[in-house]
């Protein structure tokens, strides 16, 4: 089974046709996982990287993601427990004290293009908080953001949090925001320094090593 | 005949004319009135409801256009910041344009290295020193996010005492929260005497942010309320840049801009009326490639223009505004074509203070060199935006009869009204080099950035910055020992 038609409509954030392609696969009893993964998830990986070469921009990327959730939700139904696998758990949110989301907003979005579920604790997230629902998911990755430097040192208090629970080798910590920088990231232990939600995605991949 | 005295035109930009700025002062009224804003402070929510706001959905209220209106009525239409000793430096009002340099950038390109490099406390001094030293950068921001500070609950409240200690030059300063604005309120009341003296002569401006779209958090809004009561002045754009915080289209990103704005002008006005608000939002816009906020694009120059537009139709509140700055990483080609697009828009459209001088990489590098370079490029603008006198002497015909008249030899170079006029006729560059080719390579075929870095660093090392008498200095220092 071609996903042609799916996966250019995904690429052109083409909703309507997107979700006929997706709907007539269904109706024809594909298997779900090649949907997702041959149609959905190969149209945001071209996606990505017609983006990191500068042939598209935010707006039109964002629509694909979207296109793609889209879809993902006519798959919902369908998915049996255990059938269906992702890339990997992403738990998300700002740290402590910090309010700006637009940058965590960007992340998540890219990353569920990319495959990955995403649990969004959306902003001032406390360090138990994340600990919690690190624990409760069993996430794969933990992503932090922060825009105020002085709303940077949650990022660490967090990482020890994580620490403190005997969790924190379950789980890689990824970290980003405009004062964030990858000395930072190595200072206060994080696995991985993203400074923007294209990185985001590549680093996620690489501490998980797929591909 | 000549009149006695023709009137010199001033070039002056405009980008709207009253139908647009009214059209985008209206959204801006319609966003309070229909949409509302989410106040998280809870003394402010409950000031804005017992004036006529409708509470609704918890902390969002919306607020009729008559709020606005009266807090633009009761506001000062002038703000003037002194200078350390308490002498007027920057008369903010309709036309008087200054530039000074922006706050805390994570990384700085080191003068000696050229690498980019993290800031330290050092470099807040070095750059208020740089500030106090150039003729055309008017007010010193922090350009620094100092990374030695030992505790970052204070890191504000030490870069306020190092430019303190660095320049005499007003300064705008940033805070977190109600308890730091309190201790570098204390720094300021140190230099300037007392309370009082500092709240007739204030020689400081707070640059605080809502979040955009709509959100006014309590720490900002803490910080407004204790400005207003202070009579510390206070610009309070947010992020409205267009696509990020804000519609795409600059019509939109402006309404809700000044929408932000106007709310923080109303709950500033309702604390203490007539305290002093610098107007403004930042329209920027989000790069769609990058996803960067832009220092370096035309739109931000072309809403900070319109906002001068509209302060002269409508607001009649001097106005925030940036310039001198660009995306670039380097101080390379990219970096003076951008800074000088926006210095000069910024002038000739006469926005009042204008910020950011002197960064790179979108506000994450600053660059000393840059600000330098950028000294001049005010200068450059200065002299374009004063006009061409048209007088008598200026029209000079008396000069060229004489030059005329004094035969084969005769020539403008040696006549008596070119030695009295060039200085102010022309301008004479510094930096910009206009030497010819073999005196260029002669001496070291230097670029702009490595001849701004050598005046930087001649202006570090020779000029001498007034000290604060030794009891300010001690009694800071006590301050920034007991934090």
């Amino acid at each position: 089974m071609s996903y042609e038609t799916l996966s250019d409509a995904v690429v052109k954030g083409d909703i309507n046709t997107a979700k006929e392609a997706t709907q007539r696969a269904v109706a024809a009893g594909d298997n779900i996982q090649d949907i997702l993964d041959q149609g959905l998830i190969a149209a945001m990986d071209v996606v990505g990287g017609q983006f990191s070469k500068g042939l598209m921009f935010v707006p039109q990327m964002l629509r694909s993601a979207k296109t793609m959730q889209e879809c993902v939700e006519l798959l919902k139904p369908h998915f049996k427990e255990g059938e269906v696998t992702t890339k990997g758990k992403v738990v998300l949110g700002t740290v402590k004290g910090d309010l700006h989301d637009i940058g965590k907003n960007l992340v998540r979005m890219m990353l569920e293009g990319a495959g990955f579920s995403v649990i969004d604790l959306q902003v001032d997230v406390a360090p138990e908080a994340f600990v919690a629902k690190v624990n409760e998911e069993k996430a794969e990755i933990m992503g932090m953001s922060a825009l105020l430097s002085t709303t940077m040192p949650a990022m660490s208090q967090t990482i020890k949090a994580l620490v403190d629970s005997g969790i924190r080798d379950r789980v890689k910590v990824m970290i980003g925001g405009a004062p964030v920088t990858a000395n930072y990231a190595e200072e206060i232990g994080a696995d991985a320094y993203a400074p923007d939600a294209g990185s985001a995605v590549i680093e996620a991949k690489k501490m998980l090593g797929i591909d | 005949m000549l009149p006695l005295q023709i009137p010199t035109f001033q070039p002056r930009l405009k980008v709207v004319n009253r139908e647009q700025a009214l059209a985008i002062h209206t959204a801006a009224l319609e966003i309070l009135e229909k949409v509302g804003v989410k106040m998280e402070h809870a003394g402010a929510l409950e000031m804005l409801a017992g004036a006529g706001g409708q509470v609704f959905d918890r902390n969002w209220i919306r607020l009729p256009a008559n709020l606005a209106e009266e807090a633009l009525r009761t506001a000062p239409r002038q703000i003037i910041l002194y200078d350390h000793n308490g002498q007027e430096a920057m008369p903010l009002e309709d036309h008087n344009v200054f530039y000074g340099t922006g706050s805390d950038t994570t990384f700085t390109l080191d003068l000696e290295t050229g690498q980019r490099r993290g800031c330290v406390l050092n470099d807040v001094g070095r750059f208020a020193r740089l500030v106090d030293g150039l003729e055309n950068i008017s007010f010193a921001m922090s350009m620094g996010h100092p990374q030695d500070i030992p505790d970052v609950n204070y890191v504000y409240v030490y870069a306020f005492a190092e430019m303190v200690k660095n320049t005499n030059k007003p300064i705008v300063f940033i805070a977190d929260r109600r308890e730091d604005i309190g201790k570098i309120h204390d720094i300021a009341c140190l230099v300037a005497g007392s309370e009082e003296a500092l709240r007739k002569k204030p020689f400081l401006l707070n640059y605080s942010e809502a979040i955009s779209p709509l959100r006014f958090p309590e720490n900002v809004v803490d910080k407004l309320i204790f400005c207003a009561q202070k009579g510390i002045p206070i610009c309070l754009p947010s992020g409205s840049n267009a696509g990020g915080g804000a519609p795409v289209t600059l019509a939109g990103a402006m309404a809700m801009g000044i929408a932000e704005n106007l709310v923080g002008l109303i709950v500033h006005q309702l604390a203490a009326k007539a305290a002093p608000f610098l107007f403004g939002p930042n329209v920027s816009t989000l790069d769609m490639k990058s996803a960067v906020v832009s220092y370096g694009c035309p739109e931000w120059s072309l809403t900070q223009a319109a906002l001068a537009d509209m302060r002269d139709e409508i607001y009649g509140l001097p106005i925030w505004a940036f310039a001198g700055a660009s995306d670039s990483k380097v101080v390379d080609a990219q970096a003076g074509a951008e800074a000088m697009f926006s210095i000069i828009t910024a002038m000739l459209s006469r926005c009042n203070l204008v910020h950011d001088v002197g960064y790179l990489e979108y506000g994450s590098t600053s660059s000393l060199e840059m600000v330098t370079m950028a000294n001049e490029m005010v200068a450059m603008a200065r002299h374009f935006t004063a006009g061409i006198p048209v007088n008598k002497d200026s029209l000079a015909v008396e000069a060229l009869e004489r030059v005329k008249n004094a035969g084969p030899g005769g020539m403008f170079l040696t006549d008596d009204h070119t030695f009295d006029h060039f200085k102010e006729a022309l301008f004479l560059p510094n930096l910009l080099d206009r030497s010819r080719y073999d005196s260029w390579e002669a001496a070291g075929s230097q670029d702009l950035y490595k001849r701004s870095n050598q005046e930087a660093r001649r202006i570090l090392s020779e000029h001498q910055v007034t000290p604060k008498t030794s009891d300010v200095l001690r009694d800071i220092d006590t301050l920034l020992e007991r934090l």
